[in-house]
């Protein structure tokens, strides 16, 4: 996938007049919101179930390097292959070495958002092996060759119409409809014949539990289970902070996990992997892969800041939520996660220099960490990289502002915090503001400041400071000051 | 020697200063660890119903096998694929379809995975299986995968219809896990939860279900 994240305010531009869109963006806060309440007040205290998801996360980060060696002992005791990548080539490599080595043309994959990182279908393809995402939305978001509109209804967006020619032309469809249900069988008989006949199957996970080794994954359609039931390879990728402790903990992340996802009390299928098929066993994965993927998350790791960002559980929770995304949609986010927790992750994997507009997309509400289940801070993050970026952080690859815009805040620091100096600040640039007044209130200043007038008005300077007009009434000793305290 | 890239990232983790794990916070145990045993039943059949699954409570093995030919009935089932686990295999299953004309097929009837995967992708028009648990939380029926309990059988088929021993009834996920995953020596290498038919709301939120796997479901609870 075609990284995109610099285009960030020409794509949102474009998506805020998509109304198509739009109409479908205005109405999820709300309707995932009732669902959501409804499901996590089965809890008997919510709060305290979220605090709960909460600190596992919190542990797993901790304890990171521990839990992963667990989790890879546990998993080759049950026979599964456990392989580490440092970086996307390498996971994407190891994919293919496995898809070479047994001859397929086309691997089955499950919806996986770390496979969306590394571009493996796009590596697939170029040596010649079709990949089918298998999850409806992501197989038409794939065949539309579009990133993920939303992290659990990729495609979500796209109107019937659009889908209907797709079916024609891309899934053996013979009879057009509009009709989401009719489209969506045609979509599980096409895909139906590619279960059928796979040798490979390729799925994410969502945790892997350090005391078994086992692999879990949810979903609800039922293809991630045909991936794990059909092929008699089985590849599962995961990135590294999908570790958890253990299998209670598991249990709890998955009741929060279906609860923040879809407003869901459980998802359809969770299904769980120990290892490969055992002998005597006629379905299942004669060899089970995990790929356990890195992409610069072990530096990240070094970072007590940037790491809380693996606590991360990829529930979508916060896309649901926040007021930013229900305007502009999944595609200005420009990569593989998007709404703030790709505004969280993006950054750190690829580097805040090439994800400027990504951490200052956000009005810091606070939404997003308020529904949280693993207890991601997003505006502490964001407020983080920015100074980060502004510091020109090498590790972080911060870019650091333009030089005037850096010249200009270095003497607003210093006057700001220097009374002197801000007096006399005050002073001398009220004249020059106050020009602009019209009516009481300034609209535009031209010249460097006219970006900022874009979406604000500023008030006139005062006539006098604070300290003057204390002064002017600590000389008054008696008297109704309420025309001093008017005085603008 | 190049270092490996296991060697590398876990070289690389251990290298930071470890910090405190915070203590776990309490929090209050789920409603449902109080029912009583019909309680939870109710709360399995209430749950399950919402997710759309089908549930009918019968006596004994006897009435299921009644209300399974009810079923095959209403359905014109002539070839359905079962499991040959012990809640399955106490019916006899075989001979009630050789009396119905029904064909019976098991994973046992063929001699390789192709074969057997041929049969319950395009042939059989439903999967019987048996059911390790039942989760009352949410109306979950928990499954371990097997010998006797293959995988494609509850997945492929249209129509898939569970049996489950209401002695198998518990009140929440951990319960079920921790029986299964407690003896390390004989983890089953794939267990499923399944809460209602296979669905999707991918196309414009328009839910419905039978998307890759059962669009029905139907749970016969024994006792």
């Amino acid at each position: 996938m075609k990284i995109r994240t610099a285009l960030f305010n020409e794509i949102a531009e474009k998506e805020i007049r998509n109304t198509y869109a739009r109409a479908f963006l205005k109405a999820l806060p709300a309707t995932i919101a009732a669902r959501r309440k409804a499901v996590m007040d089965s809890f008997p205290d919510p709060d305290a179930a979220q605090a709960c998801g909460q600190a596992i996360r919190a542990e797993v980060v901790a304890r990171l390097p521990e839990l992963l060696e667990e989790f890879e002992k546990n998993a080759l005791a049950r026979g599964a292959k456990v392989l580490w990548a440092r970086d996307a080539r390498e996971a994407n490599e190891m994919v293919l070495a496995i898809a070479r080595e047994r001859n397929v043309t086309y691997v089955t994959k499950g919806k996986s958002m770390v496979t969306e990182e590394i571009g493996l279908n796009d590596a697939l393809v170029e040596s010649g092996i079709e990949p089918f995402e298998t999850d409806l939305g992501e197989f038409i978001a794939q065949q539309l060759e579009r990133p993920p509109f939303h992290i659990v209804g990729p495609a979500i967006n796209v109107p019937v119409e659009e889908v209907c020619d797709l079916f024609m032309e891309k899934a053996g469809m013979d009879e057009p409809t509009t009709d989401p249900v009719e489209l969506g069988y045609a979509a599980r008989l096409f895909l139906r014949d590619k279960f059928h006949h796979v040798a490979l199957g390729v799925t994410g996970v969502n945790m892997a539990v350090a005391e078994t080794g086992t692999i879990i994954n949810l979903e609800n359609e039922g293809n991630i289970r045909f991936n794990k039931s059909s092929p008699k390879t089985q590849v599962s990728i995961m990135s590294l902070e999908k570790v958890v402790p253990t299998m209670a903990d598991a249990m709890h992340l998955t009741r929060l996990l279906s609860r923040n996802c879809t407003g869901q009390k459980m998802s359809a299928y969770v299904s769980m992997d120990s290892g490969p098929k055992k002998p005597g066993e006629i379905d299942g994965p004669e060899k089970l892969f995990i790929i356990i993927v890195d992409n610069g998350r072990s530096e990240i790791y070094g970072d007590p800041v940037a790491r809380e960002a693996l606590r991360c559980i990829r529930c979508g929770g916060c896309l649901n939520i926040c007021p930013v995304y229900a305007k502009i949609g999944g595609y200005p986010y420009g990569w593989a996660y998007s709404g703030p927790m790709g505004q969280v992750l993006t950054p750190l994997l690829l580097g805040l220099d090439r994800t400027q507009d990504l951490y200052r997309a956000c009005t810091l509400c606070g939404s997003c960490r308020e529904v949280c289940p693993a207890g991601v801070d997003h505006p502490s993050m964001f407020l983080y990289y920015r100074s980060k970026d502004v510091e020109k952080d090498r590790g972080l690859r911060g870019k650091k502002r333009p030089w005037k815009e850096s010249r200009f805040f270095g003497l607003w620091s210093r006057a700001v915090t220097h009374s002197a100096l801000w007096n006399l600040g005050v002073r001398l640039v009220r004249p020059l503001v106050n020009r602009y007044s019209e009516g009481g209130v300034i609209t535009t200043m031209g010249g460097y400041f006219k970006g900022w007038f874009r979406t604000r008005n500023l008030p006139p300077i005062a006539d006098k400071t604070f300290h003057e007009r204390w002064k002017g009434l600590r000389r008054k000793t008696t008297g109704n000051q309420s025309g001093e305290n008017r005085q603008q | 020697m190049e270092q490996s890239a296991r060697e590398e990232i876990l070289g690389r983790l251990r290298g930071i200063p470890k910090t405190a794990v915070d203590h776990r916070p309490d929090m209050p145990p789920l409603r449902e660890r109080s029912l009583d045993h019909e309680e939870m039943i109710a709360t399995f059949i209430e749950k399950l119903t919402l997710e759309e699954g089908v549930v009918c409570r019968v006596r004994d093995g006897r009435e299921a096998v009644v209300r399974i030919t009810e079923i095959a009935a209403e359905e014109g089932l002539q070839r359905v694929m079962i499991s040959t686990d012990d809640v399955v295999a106490s019916l006899d299953l075989p001979a009630w379809g050789r009396e119905q004309g029904i064909a019976v097929l098991t994973s046992r009837d063929f001699g390789d995975r192709d074969s057997f995967r041929d049969a319950v992708f395009d042939e059989a028009e439903a999967g019987i299986t048996g059911v390790d648990y039942a989760v009352a939380e949410s109306g979950t029926l928990v499954i371990a995968h097997d010998t006797n309990q293959p995988r494609l059988v509850s997945l492929a088929p249209i129509m898939h219809i569970a049996l489950v021993s209401a002695t198998r009834i518990v009140a929440t996920y951990e319960q079920a896990v921790e029986a299964m995953y407690a003896d390390t020596e004989h983890i089953p290498s794939h267990v499923t939860f399944t809460t209602g038919p296979s669905m999707t709301a991918d196309i414009q939120g328009r839910p419905f279900k039978g998307m890759h796997g059962p669009r029905r479901l139907t749970v016969i609870l024994i006792g």
